[in-house]
């Protein structure tokens, strides 16, 4: 990548990591492109660094959500950039990290209460299925795993019912001439 | 015909290279760019911000030449929509293929070249083009 910056000094034996930043400004109405923009940043579990600047740990996909929601964002009319930055320190971009990864501890909390409630009484198939994507939809916006993630994915194994060891193939008719 | 797209191909991409080639330029040749401003004059962009072929309204850019170019194919469309949502995940469609495709994705980019990927995901595509088809005359998956 070009914006990477081979700095080689001796003081700075652990440099901070790039990041992909969009800085935006949309017209206050229409509303809808507004609430399309905000909601899109949150799927893509952005730092908010400030009113109309969000920041993701840069990668070829983060990259790209950034670069398509600014082509989003003029496009309605506002005016957006994409940059690539590195925190001035570690320091720095270890806040952020820890407000990123506070952020989806809420979120994998939340999680965990629902699969408590889908668990006192008989749960579904479908239920156990939208538990497993609103997972996998927090882990996919997870740069920074805080423990609460290990908490979630525990919890939601647990609604799952135990799979069968053996034995019980054979007695499903329809597959009896058809097993390998 | 030279046909340009950003380097670091993703699903999207690869999707429209062998679309570009299956159905508009059997002749396509494909360039890749690290920067939009690279697309040489004559060469027609794909999936670049900016470009017309490109994301827009809601469209990736598989959809986008779907419907730039009036192609109708029941087929295409069912792919375009597993391209989709392995690419914006925004749950337009219902496609329980997207996540294996766009983890296949990223793990080719993490090992091929770009022309390395079009090749290899060709096969992909022609493959998923058949079962689709064969679903569709079928009435249901096939076995």
């Amino acid at each position: 990548m070009t914006g990477n910056v081979a700095v080689s000094r001796a003081d700075v034996p652990d440099q901070a990591g790039e990041w992909v930043l969009l800085s935006y400004r949309l017209p206050r109405e229409p509303s809808g492109p507004r609430t399309a923009v905000w909601r899109k940043l949150r799927k893509f579990g952005v730092a908010q660094i400030s009113d109309g600047l969000v920041a993701l740990p840069a990668g070829p996909r983060t990259r790209e959500q950034l670069e398509w929601l600014s082509e989003e964002v003029i496009d309605s009319g506002g005016t957006a950039i994409i940059w690539l930055a590195t925190p001035g320190s570690r320091g720095q971009e270890h806040q952020l990290a820890e407000t990123m990864a506070g952020a989806r501890a809420a979120e994998y909390d939340a999680l965990v209460q629902a699969a408590a409630a889908a668990a006192e009484s008989p749960i579904t198939a479908s239920a156990i299925r939208r538990l497993r994507n609103d997972l996998r939809a927090i882990q996919r916006r997870d740069y920074f795993p805080p423990a609460e993630r290990d908490r979630a994915e525990a919890a939601i194994q647990a609604l799952a019912p135990v799979p069968p060891r053996g034995g019980r193939a054979a007695s499903r008719d329809h597959a009896a001439g058809t097993a390998p | 015909m030279r046909w340009a797209t950003r380097k670091g191909i993703h699903i999207d991409r690869a999707a429209c290279a062998w679309l570009i080639q299956r159905s508009l330029d059997r002749h396509a040749r494909f360039l890749f760019v690290a920067d939009p401003a690279n697309v040489p004059a004559d060469a027609t962009a794909f999936d670049v911000p900016g470009a017309e072929l490109s994301h827009h309204g809601g469209d990736c850019s598989f959809e986008t030449i779907l419907r730039r170019y009036d192609i109708t194919d029941p087929v295409l469309w069912r792919i375009a929509a597993m391209v989709h949502e392995a690419d914006l995940d925004d749950g337009r469609y219902d496609a329980p293929e997207a996540p294996g495709l766009d983890v296949v994705l990223r793990g080719l980019s993490m090992i091929h070249s770009d022309d390395e990927i079009l090749r290899l995901t060709g096969a992909v595509f022609n493959g998923l083009y058949e079962y689709c088809h064969a679903a569709m005359l079928l009435g249901h998956e096939p076995s």
